[in-house]
């Protein structure tokens, strides 16, 4: 088995060890905090009434249609943009582990996934308080929100880790990456739906966002995942993390010396 | 089962990257010039840290690693401990290692030092069953009492020295390799600490100790490894001087 694939497969086999560390490291974040990771609840809660009132009637939208997709936009645009910004520091952090304890090195994107899993579980109570008030009534496509959750996950853990690695060999990518993203999210559909566009609808397309968002938002919207979403999703996840394994095959020996 | 650790004409080769090379601009320039500006864009230096290592170590050795600054003895003990991979040659490895190298990996200075002994412990490969058993151990050695359930941020640095002492020395591998044993903390703890070491150094299957100390290698030791340039010599025990 190539160095890679093995590791990976090594980090299956620690799964709760994993678990336990993304915890503890949340637990240790918030530890000083009365409220502790409810901040991030009520973050998203402010933003999402905040931004509701106003955006709504700036986009001529309805509250009722906008306020339900502005809150799965946040929560799912925390969750993604949190993992690729702290991607590519994610073993040039751990440098103490990787030098002294013998774990295999995917463990450390794992953790990281597995941490803004959790910030992402806190803002779950959120959406529903919006579904709710709204009495959005609940529909069987509802669930395929579920495996779409998982389809998301799966393609952030490869970027996390080509990011990683990248990011160990390459210290600029931390800059760029940092610089990038609060712009992509104003080219993402984070408050609005691509067809929402007048004339660059298409060109959102272009950007891989745009599917992570809506593979996830569509369902809870209850609409069924629309084809050219699903496609991309997978299309995304076979080369992304067909590159993403090659490079680690070809590189993971190389990562504790380059952190 | 005994404790074995095999190596078989194994290299380890660092890349050392100066900030030009490091950083992307210059990776892309010098791909789309196609290589012409290697020389202003700073050469990656390899450094050979060891060159054609072979040996065998079995149960029982006691393994001192030897040399001056630089010479390799850091690598070595991380290339044992399966941290460093080799570019050429192959490693054996028989039976659970433990590595007290640099002290507190994975210590979160918000958590309690209960919860910080449970981090670290798993991280070393425990199981909850095995902390469970051995924090009583590890509370009535660093004596913190009741500090063990303050944030470990509170600590002085001598007491957090001793906590992370006490967790990187509970375990019962099969190996053990140590990195230059410390002279912290107040005489009574360096006493306790010294006894500490060595009953598990009588414990384990396998110790290598790198160290400065010709008096302690010689102590502990029975096989004696001179390092110079990366490269390995078996010395004989009466090759090693005593420190005055």
């Amino acid at each position: 088995m190539k160095p890679g694939t093995a590791d990976l497969f090594r980090t299956l086999t620690m799964m709760r060890l994993v678990l336990f560390m993304a915890w503890s490291d949340v637990r240790a974040r918030y530890k000083r905090s009365v409220l502790g990771p409810l901040w991030i609840t009520l973050g998203t809660a402010i933003g999402v009434v905040g931004l509701g009132f106003v955006w709504s009637e700036l986009f001529h939208m309805d509250r009722g249609t906008f306020i339900p997709l502005l809150t799965l936009g946040l929560i799912l645009w925390q969750y993604i943009s949190g993992s690729i910004m702290e991607s590519t520091r994610v073993f040039t952090l751990q440098v103490s582990l990787i030098r002294n304890l013998d774990l295999p090195i995917s463990f450390h994107p794992a953790q990281l996934l597995l941490r803004q899993m959790i910030n992402f579980a806190h803002t779950i109570p959120l959406f529903i308080v919006v579904f709710l008030i709204l009495g959005k009534p609940f529909a069987l496509v509802n669930l395929l929100a579920i495996p779409a959750f998982v389809l998301v996950s799966l393609n952030l853990f490869w970027i996390i880790l080509m990011f990683g690695i990248l990011g160990a060999r390459f210290r600029d990518l931390e800059y760029l990456v940092n610089m990038i993203m609060p712009l992509l999210m104003f080219l993402s559909p984070v408050m609005f739906r691509p067809n929402a566009l007048p004339f660059s609808g298409e060109l959102l397309l272009l950007n891989p966002m745009t599917y992570l968002i809506e593979i996830v938002r569509q369902p809870l919207l209850g609409e069924m995942p629309t084809l050219s979403i699903v496609t991309g999703n997978l299309v995304l996840l076979v080369i992304g993390g067909g590159l993403s394994l090659a490079l680690f095959n070809k590189k993971r020996d190389r990562v504790a010396l380059w952190v | 089962m005994g404790a074995k650790l095999t190596f078989d004409n194994v290299t380890i080769q660092y890349p050392i990257y100066n900030n030009r090379t490091m950083s992307l601009r210059n990776h892309l320039v010098r791909i789309s010039t196609g290589g012409k500006i290697e020389g202003e864009t700073g050469s990656i230096q390899i450094v050979t840290a060891l060159r054609n290592a072979s040996f065998k170590i079995d149960h029982g050795d006691a393994v001192a690693l030897i040399g001056h600054n630089g010479a390799g003895k850091s690598t070595l003990l991380r290339t044992m401990a399966g941290v460093y991979m080799p570019v050429e040659g192959t490693i054996q490895r028989e039976g659970r290692v433990a590595t007290v190298l640099e002290l507190g990996a994975g210590m979160d200075p918000e958590l309690t030092g209960y919860e910080n002994i449970i981090r670290m412990s798993r991280l070393m490969g425990a199981t909850p069953a095995e902390i469970a058993e051995r924090t009583s151990e590890i509370e009535s050695f660093t004596q913190l009492g009741d500090f063990l359930q303050l944030p470990v941020r509170t600590y002085s640095s001598g007491m957090a020295t001793r906590l992370m002492f006490a967790v990187a020395t509970s375990t019962k591998p099969d190996i053990l390799l140590v990195d230059e044993i410390f002279g912290t903390g107040d005489a009574e703890f360096q006493m306790r600490a010294k006894a500490r070491m060595e009953a598990l150094i009588r414990s384990v299957g396998i110790f290598v100790f790198a160290s400065h100390s010709n008096n302690l290698v010689r102590r502990y030791c029975n096989r004696f490894f001179f390092l110079e340039h990366g490269t390995i010599k078996e010395i004989d025990k009466s090759d090693v001087p005593e420190d005055n």
